[in-house]
């Protein structure tokens, strides 16, 4: 396909986009995540059960019926996802009632029953059946005749599982069954044990401090002469050798409390403790069990029936009228309830004595408690309860009762979840969220198309365009996916408009120096491209692998962050790169475009020239001052880390009324919240009284915002709470993302470049995150997750600009076969800091746009993190990375070689080796398959020839009789028109002397120079004719960029004109890399 | 947060050792390693291979990496001088 066809076709493509994006843009409707419209959110850690482990296949079991769960809440859009292998996230919009969400999505379900008698067991460890069949006969009578044991085990038969029914406290409880062997993994499949591996327990002595610290944070009074529960039940994932260190890193004792000042209980597998029935039910237990009136029973891990062998559970009424469940059974559950109804009955004929009915019962416990523990009437039903099904009744009222009979019908969940972290966020607030980031978008947009206008006049109105373009194809995308927008998605949107903006600049700078260099201006954008895009591409895919990891690792208000980036950084390849590249080459004859002043190529005003190695040592010197700073603080103040590492809960409220800190803190301090922080912030949009609170994790949030109302009315209400193993599963997280970014780009680094390349690469984003960590402990903002995904985008953005600088560094390293290392380093900083300091202002521009107008919250936490990791990274990659590269390199043998030999020519190695120095790299013939942003080869049309010829004003000499013309020659190699002037020598008038000289009589060159001059020794010596013209020129003296545009070899694009190689054969038969030969 | 601070030391004081002549072993990456290999390993030693955590950090926990930043850089140093030595006698 030819040039003008190709650019023709994207054009098409790009205006089929647009019209696309348009009609999706009108047709599909925006998904905002719950930060942005209000709603719930819970995170669930799974467990094992011993019907099943925890895998993706259980997760995504549980994943369907807790979506089924959630269309029963009528709630619309909700998401429900799995992550990290073993977590559950469920967001629910518009949701304002969180605690009957959590009771009604995450709630395990799983029925059991029990044979009550048969495995309850008595203080002494024996069952209580046991106990019974040793009843004398008319002891009904005889009630003096019974022994202790005796009686206890009649008072929990006949108990029926409630308070004060011979139950015990959760210590005793724990206790006993801590004495109970433990049933093997195959003993406890035969008997259908319930729960899977053992669990932990740790109590407090009674009246210790401990206990005194336990009940303080959970705001209750500890009761005297009682040991209390500091922490668990804990199941662990993983064999326990030493029960202390699991409470030791398990974050779950009360702050204060160390594991020493502890008992550890372990209640093993193949026992259960139930808690006893309480007269009201509720799906999660009315009273907690670290209450000091809750009451339990201790079981063998014996189930007869689960909920699964029943049918169609649904709320009725009894005979009484109350509320209850019924259901029917399958038939293996005919089957069982027969049998163990049977059996229970005939223990009930067994154990009655002489005019005594002594009915034995049988247990429905949901998850661990006791819902009902009925009696079988063996006069009834002597055979125990043949087919139809039956009914459970206990403390219902007839919401509770339908709620039952709901998780009953949609099952019980295959593993045992865990609530981790809570989420509420108010609509009120969403809204105030949305329209902050979607101001603080608006102004970085604005602010980088007024820098981009400014800057580049009409290479920026067509990089504006290309922008515009970028955000209608982003947004459209995002609907279309549709991809669920956040606010940590906002902020990736903001970022990726720098990003795409840098992809421009990149271009536009490598266009001008083309066109300065004397190209025309259609070469000069054909070349600029091509060359630019090489860095684009090694950057994009550095901060594409970065989003990817992101996303892999995230949490799921990361993840948003980490789609938006990835997408958005795909999309601008196109966008800027192409799309743009299209409209320039269309309008390459254009009058617009058609003096080099149109696209800020005109004369060079400025061009660096300073001695950045020599002035290394001095930023070198800054940098450890302003990290040793950094690290007295990380040391001193520390990091002021966020409830999603440390754990707790964060509220803010916006309330009606007038309230004080005080009054505040008393609500909370009454609802359980432990020596809350309250502070009153200043919000125009949310009211006067609007107050941030912070504490350990609250176990209801919404019990302080009914209290909340109640006293004070809330306008709106925002809660978070962070468990200790959510807020440990995001450290880990974040730990593991971070290195797996380091070596992901460590690796691409030294495949692109070379190894000794990817060091200094590290060193700099090391220098970043340390800089930026500092930054934090010095500031002491508080740092969140999503600080740490800024952090990971520093670790992609910041090696934007190493990447820049040590492309070039690469470019020229064959370029200057006699230059020092140094001299390399310095020259490629001058041409590529203009374009560093442009990328970087330019991301900085939204970022900054952002912190300002973005609020404080989500976005406010990215946007500061971005903004120092951004300038960090660009001081870095100048200051930093190109120094160490520099020292390193300078130690290889070659690069010495050459030191030493400009030392003992000059006296001193000069920054900057002299004009004339360079040699003319060989072209690598360029592949054509697959490139599809490289330009074509010009293997021109007629017409496109002539063209060109009168870009490059030349005139074709009339020679006849030749394969190859003058012409084609002289694009193959451009020769200046005129001689070059005194101590000015270009390079292919070095070339050509080297030429005639190697025809007179080629020199051998010392061994060490060999491997030097890699290419062309003849070339190099060419190139730097004598030291005085090659190393000792003044700093100060103009050089090839500097000087007047001369005319530019273009050995890779005239290949397809003119068959270089016969021109050169020698050059060809050589393979220049990084000044060595292969 | 303990090895934050005595990570971050490290480097901090391998910035300086730009004024050095070039003589570590391993030039200046080797130079950075040992300043962080020592900032840790001597934080560690001191603390009885434990690391402070957030509570445990203070101002001293940071001092607490100079001196091992200093010894493995200056081990780092003197076995470059070493290698350059035995270098010299291998070409002598």
């Amino acid at each position: 396909m030819s040039d003008r066809r190709r650019h023709g076709f994207i054009l098409l493509l790009v205006a089929g986009l647009v019209a696309a994006s348009v009609v999706v843009l009108t047709q599909f409707k925006t998904v905002l995540g719950l930060d942005l419209k209000g709603g719930v959110e819970l995170v669930y850690q799974a467990q094992r059960t011993p019907q099943s482990n925890v895998n993706q296949d259980a997760l995504n079991r549980a994943v369907d019926i807790m979506r089924a769960r959630v269309d029963q809440l009528g709630v619309s859009e909700p998401e429900i996802q799995t992550f990290g292998g073993n977590q559950i996230s469920v967001a629910l919009p518009d949701v304002t009632d969180q605690t009957r969400a959590i009771r009604e999505v995450g709630t395990t379900a799983r029925l059991e029953f029990y044979d009550w008698e048969t495995n309850t067991l008595l203080p002494n460890g024996q069952t209580v059946a046991s106990v019974l069949k040793t009843l004398p006969p008319g002891f009904a009578q005889n009630q003096g005749s019974l022994t202790p044991v005796q009686r206890e085990a009649l008072a929990i038969s006949q108990g029926a599982g409630s308070p004060g029914g011979g139950s015990t406290s959760l210590y005793d409880a724990v206790k006993l069954a801590s004495k109970q062997p433990a049933v093997s993994n195959a003993g406890c499949s035969r008997q259908q044990c319930a729960r899977a591996g053992p669990e932990y327990f740790m109590f407090g002595a009674p009246g210790s401090k401990a206990c005194a610290t336990a009940a303080h944070d959970s705001g209750t009074v500890a009761v005297p002469g009682e040991q209390c529960l500091l922490a668990g039940p804990e199941q662990p994932t993983q064999d326990v050798t030493n029960a202390h260190t699991l409470f030791e890193t398990c974050h779950c004792l009360p702050k204060g409390v160390t594991p020493s000042e502890g008992q550890v209980l372990t209640v093993p597998q193949g026992t259960v403790i139930l808690q006893a029935t309480s007269p009201k039910f509720s799906l999660n237990g009315a009273i907690p069990i670290s209450s000091p009136t809750a009451q339990f029973y201790v079981l063998k891990d014996h189930v007869a029936l689960f909920g699964t062998d029943i049918t169609n559970p649904q709320q009725s009424t009894d005979q009484s009228g109350n509320p209850d469940v019924s259901f029917g059974f399958n038939s293996r559950g005919q089957n069982e309830f027969q049998k163990v109804t049977g059996q229970i009955a005939e223990r009930g004929v067994l154990v009655s004595g002489l005019g005594t009915q002594l009915n034995q019962h049988f247990a429905v416990a949901l998850d661990t408690q006791l819902v009902t523990v009925p009696q079988i009437d063996f006069k009834q039903y002597p055979n125990g309860i043949i087919g139809g099904g039956a009914d459970i009744s206990g403390g219902f009222t007839t919401s509770s009762a339908q709620q039952l009979a709901q998780v009953l019908r949609l099952g019980a969940l295959p593993i045992k979840l865990r609530l981790i972290s809570t989420q509420q966020v108010s609509a009120t607030l969403g809204k105030q969220a949305l329209h902050q980031g979607l101001i603080a978008g608006a102004a970085g947009l604005a602010v980088v198309i007024l820098f981009l206008l400014t800057y580049y006049r009409i290479l920026g109105v067509i990089a504006t365009a290309g922008l515009l373009a970028y955000a209608l194809y982003f947004y459209a995308l995002i609907k279309l996916i549709p991809v669920t927008l956040t606010l940590s998605g906002i902020a990736g949107l903001i970022l990726t408009i720098g990003v795409a903006a840098d992809a421009n600049i990149v271009i536009f700078e490598r266009v001008k120096e083309e066109i300065r260099a004397g190209r025309s201006i259609r070469q000069g954008i054909l070349t600029g491209y091509r060359k630019g895009l090489t860095a684009i591409i090694d950057a994009n895919v550095v901060t594409i692998m970065t989003a990817f990891i992101l996303f892999v690792l995230a949490t799921a208000d990361v993840k948003g962050f980490a789609l938006t980036l990835g997408i958005g950084t795909f999309v601008s390849l196109f966008t800027a790169v192409m799309a743009t590249q299209a409209i320039l080459v269309t309008m390459g004859r254009s009058r617009l475009i058609g003096k080099p002043s149109a696209l800020g190529a005109g004369k060079r005003r400025f061009a660096w020239r300073f001695d950045f190695m020599g002035a290394s040592r001095y930023f070198f010197t800054m940098s450890g001052v302003i990290l040793l700073v950094g690290a007295l603080a990380v040391g001193g103040r520390g990091l002021n880390l966020g409830i999603d590492f440390t754990s707790g809960t964060r509220i803010t409220a916006s309330l009606q009324h007038r309230a004080t800190i005080a009054q505040v803190r008393s609500v909370l301090t009454a609802n359980g919240a432990s020596n809350p922080t309250v502070q009153k912030v200043a919000s125009k949009s949310l009211g006067p009284y609007v107050f941030q609170i912070s504490s350990k994790p609250l176990k209801d949030a919404n019990a302080v915002q009914t209290a909340l109302q109640v006293k004070y009315g809330v306008r709106s209400f925002d809660s978070k709470t962070v468990g200790p193993t959510f807020g440990r599963t995001i450290a880990n997280s974040a730990i593991i993302a971070i290195i797996a970014s380091l070596l992901v780009i460590s690796a691409y680094v030294a495949l692109r470049f070379e190894w000794k390349f990817a060091v200094p690469v590290l060193i700099a984003l090391m220098h970043d995150i340390l800089i930026t960590s500092g930054v934090y402990a010095l500031t002491g903002r508080q740092v969140t997750v999503d600080t740490v995904a800024a952090l990971l985008t520093i670790l992609g953005y910041s090696l934007y600009d190493t990447i820049i600088v040590f492309d070039r560094v690469r470019e020229n390293i064959p370029r200057m076969p006699r230059a020092a290392f140094s001299q390399i380093v310095n020259r490629s900083m001058s041409e590529v800091l203009t374009r560093s300091l442009a990328t970087t202002s330019c991301t900085l521009l939204p970022v900054v746009a952002l912190l300002l107008f973005g609020g404080g919250g989500v976005l406010g936490d990215f946007a500061f993190a971005l903004l120092i990791g951004i300038a960090s990274g660009a001081y870095s990659s100048i200051f930093i990375a190109s120094p160490v590269l520099t020292h390193w390199k300078e130690r290889e043998a070659g690069y010495r070689a050459r030191r030493q030999r400009i030392l003992s020519e000059v006296g001193h190695v000069p920054a900057f080796a002299a004009a004339g120095a360079d040699v003319e790299p060989t072209a690598k013939r360029p592949r054509r398959t697959g490139r599809l942003t490289a330009p074509e080869a010009e293997t021109v049309s007629a017409s496109e020839f002539e063209q060109m010829k009168r870009d490059l004003e030349l005139e074709e000499e009339p020679l006849a009789g030749r394969h190859t013309s003058t012409l084609t020659k002289r694009l193959a190699h451009t020769e200046p028109e005129a001689p070059a002037p005194a101590g000015r020598r270009t390079r292919t008038d070095g070339a050509r002397r080297a030429a005639q000289r190697k025809a007179k009589a080629p020199e051998p060159m010392p061994s060490e120079e060999t491997e030097l001059a890699p290419s062309s020794q003849d070339d190099a010596d060419a190139a730097a004719p004598a030291p005085d013209a090659d190393a000792a020129a003044p700093a100060g003296a103009p050089d090839a960029d500097t000087g007047p545009p001369a005319p530019a070899p273009d050995i890779a694009e005239n290949e397809g004109v003119a068959p270089a190689a016969k021109s050169r054969p020698k050059s060809r038969s050589r393979n220049r890399r990084h000044g060595r030969r292969r | 947060m303990g090895l934050l601070a005595w990570v971050i030391m490290g480097l901090a004081l391998w910035h300086f050792t730009i004024w050095l002549p070039d003589r570590s072993w391993g030039g200046i990456v080797g130079a950075l390693l040992g300043a962080l290999a020592g900032a840790a390993l001597f934080g560690l030693i001191i603390h009885g291979f434990s690391v402070p955590g957030r509570h445990a950090t203070h101002l001293s926990t940071a001092l607490e990496g100079i001196p091992g930043a200093l010894i493995g850089m200056a081990i780092v140093y003197l076995e470059g001088i070493r290698r350059e030595r035995a270098g010299g006698r291998a070409l002598a």
